[in-house]
């Protein structure tokens, strides 16, 4: 509640009248007192004065008659009293002195008196020792002549002039004091009317602003109560005068519980102590320095619970003297917030450091307000010499000028515009260096406003990636434009996203009609569909089962014709995912080529098949008729021989004979037959084992010639195992049939060949053969010798030759005539790698 | 006692080769030759007229005839539970395997290829005796088929 100003004043003006006046009264009755008390004491004053002067006088007297007394008698007492005497004038002296210190005229008698009563007791001192040396008579002489009476006298005279001043001067001062008290009572009247009317009016004034403040009072009252926070008016002795219902429900009392209650009830601390004077300022002073301030303090309820609040206080002129209004805010909920929000600072202060990128927090004005240790690291700073420093120190370009606001928009929208996006700029180090950076924003509200948080990540490597994945998409490019196929390169929605000029000429379309279309228009079906993942397997696996296969596929052209295509799958790396690349080739003229061999095969096969089947019947079809041919003639040569004549003996030989020949030629060609048509499978075979099988089948023939044959430790080869026992039957018998007399000698042998084969050579010591014949003798029915030198039908090596052929090697000789011979062939080892 | 040999034989040629070599190996073997398939099943069954016919000792059958086909008169000797006690020797100008695996499977006794030498076959027919008709004991004959 403030008093109106004027009313104050008024009130002031009349209290200081008032007070005034009461001083003025006040100080002339003081002095009036003063005086009054003054005047008796002058009047003691006086009395002292001429008491003195009076004992002054007796004390000379006494002096004067001591001196006489020793004069007398000589007595020593005498002389006592006198010494005595002179000190008591003395201090008489002394004390009218400082009495009538302030008359200059009666200090002036005084030295005369001094004078005197020095002259006096020179005098008397020189009678005495006048006395005391000369005896009685000198000293009586002595004062006989002195002036001794007369000083006395005159001692006298003054003592009563001096008596004679004071009284005088008390007469005066008498008078005055009594002109003073009457003008006194004359002020007092007047002053005691002039009070009582001031006060009066004072009174009056008072009354009537009381009233008015009595209203404002109400009004007071109300704003008290409607006020939102609790408020409480306390008094300068700390009790409270006046609270509202919210100070009511903030502290859980009611409003008579603590009206007069000392305010340290609900808060303890803190604030009574400031508003107490104490002796060095005034309780204005003491409250002038809390106005305006919010204070923050601790307050207690009814139930003993305590709560933060803030103060605000105010002073409120009353009748009362000043009283304080305190404005308490119950500031609970904004400590939970101020420690939540230091929470939030601290743990966000965690979240920093342990970010594994380099952080920095960066302020409006862009200086750097916090960081963490991995911008320490990435920056090559120490946190002291970042933190307030300018953010263009690390990042020269590019940041800064984002977040300071400028005349068209905040900081907050031009903050607003960059959060989420990540900016790549160029950072540069302590050491100077710069290296590529991409940052990411996010506003942090502060107590200091809206600062920018920044992830700082280094991207120097995917720069080096980026720039390299993109120097190999030329490189790409530039291998695909010159490949000899045609190239397509499909995403994995089946879209071409690349393709080459073969392409283009081998589909009959222009680039960009193909590029962004289904690969299915190009490649109606077995493409698109081992591309597309599903379910079951991502597009990496469906890839990776078609990689490195050539797929064989139909291409469409643009004038819808097809064509047989192979494709080649290889997969690509790029920034869209992974691609798949098809060379793309046609393969019209391989297919044709491929139906061709195969037609060809077919026939071939069925030729042979019919062959084989030819040679079959034709041999086993001749048998029958040669058998019986050959059987008879045999019979009739047996049974009629010597029986008919010569001739017929000579006859039947010669049939015979050609029958019998002719059933060897057919067994030979049946057998020259067999070697393709019964021909298995080659087979891991022991060559060791295959030639002492044929030794076996031999043994009729070496055990008759007595052949020596030898071998050196034979491989296993990869062959057929009865051919491979016909091979060496044939070569072996060979070489023990086509013997000069002697006895023969046949070595079997195999070295390797380097590629897993072997070469085997039967070696003999035959008749040898004749470089010319070298070619001939593998021939079907090819002899070098008549019948009757050698039998044989001509058809072993051609079988050698054939088996040979059909293993995959070729046998040839080594020879020369009466040297012996040695045959070679090649057989592949057992494992085919 | 005349040992009783049933040949079955297409080939006139073959029929009197054979004669001949048994002649020359075993005078006492008395040779009955059927021509055909058919015939031979007569025989042995003593139908029609062949209705005395002996039963003979062993059988020698060769694989390609007409009208029935030596297989065939291989599975229903084999087949006959009178007549499948008799060892049946297959005697054919076939090597082949397949008709060697055949034969076997119908049962036959054992298989010979004829050799296209006359003195082989001499040969041949020599061990047919000696192994067939005399080292071997073959069950004894009922008066009465």
């Amino acid at each position: 509640m403030k008093t109106k100003f004027v009313s104050r004043r008024k009130l002031q003006l009349a209290f200081g009248s008032a007070v005034l006046t009461l001083l003025v009264v006040g100080a002339v009755s003081y002095r009036s007192l003063v005086e009054s008390s003054e005047s008796g004491r002058w009047v003691q004053h006086t009395n002292q004065v001429l008491e003195k002067l009076q004992d002054l006088l007796a004390a000379m007297q006494t002096v004067e008659s001591n001196i006489r007394g020793y004069l007398l008698t000589g007595d020593e007492s005498f002389l006592k009293v006198y010494r005595a005497g002179i000190a008591v004038t003395e201090e008489d002296q002394t004390i009218v002195r400082n009495l009538t210190a302030d008359n200059a005229g009666q200090q002036r008698r005084l030295d005369v008196l001094a004078t005197l009563a020095a002259g006096k007791f020179r005098l008397a001192e020189q009678v005495l020792r006048l006395r005391q040396t000369n005896g009685l008579e000198a000293a009586a002489a002595a004062i006989q002549q002195g002036s001794g009476k007369q000083s006395m006298d005159d001692f006298q005279r003054l003592v009563g002039q001096m008596r004679g001043e004071e009284l005088r001067l008390l007469v005066l001062r008498e008078e005055d004091a009594k002109r003073r008290l009457a003008q006194t009572k004359k002020v007092l009247i007047l002053g005691t009317v002039l009070g009582l009317l001031i006060a009066t009016v004072a009174g009056w004034s008072v009354q009537r602003d009381n009233s008015k403040s009595m209203d404002s009072g109400a009004k007071y009252r109300g704003l008290l109560e409607a006020a939102p926070d609790a408020m409480v008016v306390v008094n300068q002795g700390g009790e409270i005068v006046l609270l509202n219902v919210q100070a009511e429900k903030q502290f859980g009392y009611r409003r008579d519980e603590l009206v007069g209650q000392p305010v340290k009830n609900i808060i303890p601390e803190g604030f009574a102590e400031r508003l107490i004077s104490d002796g060095t300022r005034t309780a204005a002073e003491a409250l002038a320095q809390q106005i305006g301030t919010g204070i923050e303090l601790i307050a207690r309820r009814k139930d003993g619970s305590e709560f933060p609040i803030e103060i605000m206080l105010s002073p409120l002129e009353s009748a009362e003297g000043t009283l304080v209004t305190a404005a308490i805010r119950d500031i609970s909920v904004r400590r939970a917030a101020e420690k939540h929000l230091a929470q939030m600072e601290g743990r966000y202060r965690g979240l920093l450091e342990a970010a594994p990128d380099a952080m920095v927090v960066v302020n409006q004005r862009g200086e750097i307000v916090l960081l963490n240790v991995q911008a320490e690291k990435q920056f090559g700073y120490s946190r002291d010499e970042l933190v307030g420093q300018q953010v263009k120190n690390l990042i020269p370009e590019g940041f800064a000028e984002r977040l300071i606001s400028d005349g068209t928009r905040t900081a907050a929208e031009a903050l607003a515009q960059q959060i989420g996006t990540g900016i790549e700029l160029v950072a540069r180090r302590k050491t100077g260096t710069e290296f590529p950076i991409e940052i990411m924003l996010s506003p942090l509200e502060s107590a200091e406003g809206t600062l920018v948080t920044a992830a700082i990540r280094d991207i120097s490597v995917r720069r080096a990636a980026e720039k390299h994945l993109a120097q190999m998409e030329g490189r790409y490019r530039g291998l695909l434009e010159a490949a000899p196929d045609a190239m397509v390169v499909v995403n994995q929605r089946g879209e071409i996203v690349l393709l080459n000029v073969q392409a283009e000429k081998q589909f009959g379309y222009s680039r960009d009609e193909l590029i962004g279309q289904q690969v299915k228009n190009i490649i109606p079906e077995g493409f698109a569909e081992r591309l597309i993942a599903d379910a079951l397997r991502s597009v990496e696996d469906a890839l990776a089962q078609q990689i490195g296969t050539g797929i064989e596929l139909t291409g469409r052209r643009k004038n819808r014709s097809e064509f047989p295509i192979e494709l080649m799958l290889s997969p690509l790396e790029s920034a869209e995912g992974i691609l798949v690349t098809a060379a793309v080739r046609d393969i019209t003229t391989r297919k044709k080529a491929e139906a061709n061999l195969l037609s060809k095969v077919e026939e071939l096969n069925r030729s042979n098949e019919e062959l084989g089947q030819f040679a079959y019947i034709a041999s086993h079809d001749l048998q029958e008729p040669l058998r019986m041919v050959a059987s008879y003639t045999q019979l009739l040569s047996r049974r009629y021989k010597g029986k008919l004549d010569s001739d017929a003996d000579e006859f039947i030989a010669f049939a015979v004979d050609g029958a019998s020949r002719m059933q060897r030629l057919i067994q030979d060609l049946l057998a020259y037959s067999r070697v393709g048509t019964k021909g298995k499978d080659l087979l891991k075979v022991s060559s060791e084992e295959a030639l002492q099988q044929a030794l076996l089948n031999l043994r009729g023939a070496i055990e008759e010639k007595g052949a020596i044959v030898t071998h050196d430790p034979l491989p296993s080869v990869l062959a057929d195992e009865m051919q491979l026992i016909q091979l060496f039957q044939n070569l072996v018998g060979n070489a023990i049939k086509y013997q000069s007399p002697g006895i023969p000698k046949v070595h079997i042998s195999a070295v390797e060949n380097g590629g897993k084969k072997w070469t085997f050579s039967v070696s003999d010591n035959g008749l040898g053969i004749d470089s010319q014949y070298f070619e001939r003798i593998f021939g079907m029915f090819q002899r070098l010798h008549k019948r009757e030198e050698f039998a044989g039908t001509g058809i072993g090596l051609a079988i050698c030759k054939k088996i040979v052929e059909r293993h995959g090697g070729n046998i040839s000789v080594e020879s020369q005539p009466g040297q012996g011979s040695t045959f070679r062939f090649a057989l592949a080892e057992s494992e085919r790698k | 006692m005349p040992i009783e040999v049933l040949l079955v034989e297409d080939s006139p040629g073959d029929v009197r080769l054979t004669q001949e070599a048994f002649r020359e190996a075993n005078k006492s073997i008395h040779l009955h030759v059927a021509s055909d398939g058919v015939e031979a099943m007569a025989f042995l069954r003593r139908e029609g007229i062949h209705a005395q016919a002996p039963r003979p000792e062993i059988i020698l059958l060769d694989l390609n005839l007409p009208k029935m086909d030596g297989r065939q008169v291989l599975a229903c000797i084999k087949e006959d539970a009178n007549l499948k006690t008799i060892p049946t020797v297959i005697l054919t100008t076939s090597e082949a395997e397949g008709d060697i695996v055949k034969s076997y499977q119908l049962q036959a006794n054992c298989y010979l290829s004829k050799p296209v030498q006359l003195d082989a076959f001499e040969n041949l027919v020599k061990s047919i005796n000696d192994f067939w008709l005399t080292k071997v004991k073959l069950p004894q004959q009922r008066q009465n088929g």
